[in-house]
């Protein structure tokens, strides 16, 4: 899931001030927490409060995108909503962000989230971390299901490094060293001869900026 | 700080000097709150287990429980006030835990004018007050109960059932005809919008009861006989795919409506989990007051609260049972936590102190009066100094 965090809402009434009719459109796609329907409709009120203190009376138009990022169904499910609209105010992330804005190039979209990382949810304890990079070069099957690029602070494709202290990275002593997560899992699989398999510098093109279908 | 020290008015009491230690109220009691002590044989109340569901002073045949809320003599009080001013010869006593808003009931009996009775368990009314409403002039009584395996007192519905049984042979034999008391069971529940749903999950997460399967690919199924009707997947779904029956989200904003068009400022609303807050019948509020019942505070929907501002209510205080007494498992910690991040938006824009959240027992009396005044006052405070800068 992609892990947004709502922005500061200071900055999105700055952002949207000096128009009056806004759309307002949620994602219920991959963003987490889930940014859909809801979190569009307590957007638009705490915005339109907000608005009351700064003396603007906005008129919001709330729904929601099954998927912004994908331009067929934003634009789908969008365009008859369009009309009278003067800005768009999207819950998705960047790419979300950037397809209503491809898709409407004549008014501007405001993002109203911070996106953060491709990441995965421990939902008793709320806590959202990051879990890949998109290095469009995947290496879990040797390590264990468990990823050095991003989760190594160090990013290491061949560890643990001499700052591993009792499990924990020198760098950050709250978060586990990746590569000791990654031989205890080894070791409980037995396969901690993948440890000796050497892995060379990443090769930053593989990650690639355009995928065909 | 001598204050704090003076005794804490309770909700109920046992009367030594009338007890007969017939045990019937220990023997009733769902918590375990009332004991018979083997070696004194006195019995003893322990406050604290209490949850105050009044079934032993409903089934005490020496009248030695003394109770604050819906007393035999304020229950009839009420009647003879009500029969007045609702002009109709029917009863229709609803638990609050599975009464839907009126309309339901008008569904469920097929009665439209009615005197409404809304108690928290039906299991508390004793026999002489259904007796006293025949005798009053009334000709049919409805009682709406929860369902046996629902009842949040775990005994009252159960009770309820037998006590009916049994009124009702005795008022036949008497010559009032057959059946004057009718009984219904019922259970709220929740409704899915599957055309809304986008498969996040929430639901299944934040169900108390297991009543939420997540089946691949992706789909939800709701088990409705698992289903306690708490709201909390409603108040958590990111997609409003959800209602609870009865307690649509239309509804409450409706009655949010309504309410705020009648207060005067500075206008507070009031949330209040039926189970932490027994209000007195014929509850009267100042006029800058008003309060909606939810079955739960689960039931608190953030959507409601900031309607409510938007609405302009100055301040909006919600009244949740705490964890330990919560009706519905950790529905009350899920509705705590939802409102904390609201609160935590509303700081944004400088609202965060016209939002309250307490927790309430209905053992002490007086704790939701005293969270009232202090929030009132606060409230006050906030709208002067807005109304001077």
């Amino acid at each position: 899931m992609i892990v947004t965090t709502q922005k500061p809402l200071d900055e999105v009434l700055d952002f949207i001030s000096p128009y009056s009719n806004i759309l307002i459109a949620g994602c219920d796609g991959c963003t987490q927490p889930p940014r859909g329907l809801r979190e569009a409709k307590t957007l638009s009120q705490l915005l339109e409060l907000g608005g009351k203190l700064r003396n603007k009376n906005f008129v919001f138009k709330v729904t929601t995108v099954v998927k912004q990022c994908d331009s067929f169904l934003a634009a789908s499910m969008l365009k008859p909503q369009m009309d009278d609209i003067a800005a768009v105010l999207s819950l998705a992330c960047g790419a979300g962000v950037q397809t209503i804005a491809e898709l409407f190039p004549e008014l501007p979209v405001f993002p109203a989230q911070n996106t953060h990382f491709i990441g995965a949810e421990e939902r008793e304890g709320g806590i959202l971390e990051e879990r890949c990079v998109g290095c469009g070069d995947c290496l879990l099957a040797q390590t264990g299901g468990t990823c050095p690029v991003t989760r190594c602070t160090k990013g290491l494709l061949n560890g643990a490094c001499g700052g591993s202290k009792n499990g924990k990275c020198e760098l950050d002593p709250e978060k586990d060293c990746t590569w000791i997560l990654i031989y205890e899992r080894l070791k409980e699989q037995g396969k901690l001869e993948f440890l000796k398999e050497f892995h060379p510098p990443r090769d930053y093109q593989l990650r690639g900026w355009r995928v065909m279908t | 700080m001598s204050e704090q020290v003076t005794e804490e008015m309770v909700a109920l009491k046992l009367n030594e000097d009338y007890c007969s230690s017939c045990s019937i109220c220990s023997s009733l009691c769902p918590f375990e709150a009332i004991k018979r002590d083997t070696e004194t044989g006195k019995t003893l109340l322990e406050i604290d287990k209490c949850q105050v569901c009044g079934i032993c002073y409903s089934a005490c045949p020496a009248k030695a429980i003394d109770i604050i809320y819906y007393d035999i003599d304020s229950l009839i009080g009420y009647l003879e006030r009500a029969k007045q001013e609702y002009e109709c010869d029917t009863l229709v006593i609803m638990c609050k835990g599975s009464a839907p808003d009126f309309t339901g009931i008008e569904r469920l009996f097929g009665v439209a004018k009615f005197i409404p009775l809304s108690v928290p368990c039906v299991g508390r009314i004793p026999e002489e007050v259904f007796l006293k409403a025949i005798v009053m002039g009334i000709k049919e009584v409805y009682v709406l109960a929860c369902d046996e395996d629902y009842c949040r007192f775990e005994k009252g519905s159960p009770i309820t059932g037998r006590r009916i049984l049994a009124l009702n042979l005795l008022l036949e034999q008497l010559g009032y005809g057959k059946e004057v008391i009718t009984l219904k069971r019922n259970s709220l529940k929740v409704k899915a919008d599957r055309d809304l749903c986008i498969s996040c999950g929430n639901c299944a997460f934040y169900c108390p009861y297991d009543a939420v399967k997540l089946e691949s690919p992706g789909a939800v199924s709701f088990d409705l006989a698992f289903c306690k009707g708490c709201g909390l997947c409603v108040a958590m779904c990111p997609a409003m795919a959800l209602e609870l029956e009865n307690w649509e989200r239309e509804c409450i904003s409706a009655l949010l409506s309504q309410l705020a068009s009648e207060m005067q400022p500075p206008k507070i609303l009031v949330f209040r989990c039926q189970w932490a807050v027994f209000p007195p019948l014929g509850e009267e509020f100042a006029p800058n007051i008003r309060a909606i019942d939810l079955p739960c505070a689960a039931r608190v929907d953030t959507f409601h609260i900031l309607e409510a501002f938007q609405k302009g209510i100055d301040g909006v205080l919600i009244a949740a049972c705490s964890e330990e007494d919560c009706k519905q498992e950790k529905a009350s910690r899920g509705a705590q936590h939802s409102v904390a991040r609201l609160k935590e938006r509303l700081k944004q824009i400088g609202f965060e102190d016209r939002l309250h959240f307490c927790t309430i027992t209905p053992r002490y009396p007086e704790q939701f009066d005293k969270e009232l005044e202090q929030f009132n006052k606060r409230i006050e405070t906030i709208c002067l100094k807005g109304s001077r800068e």
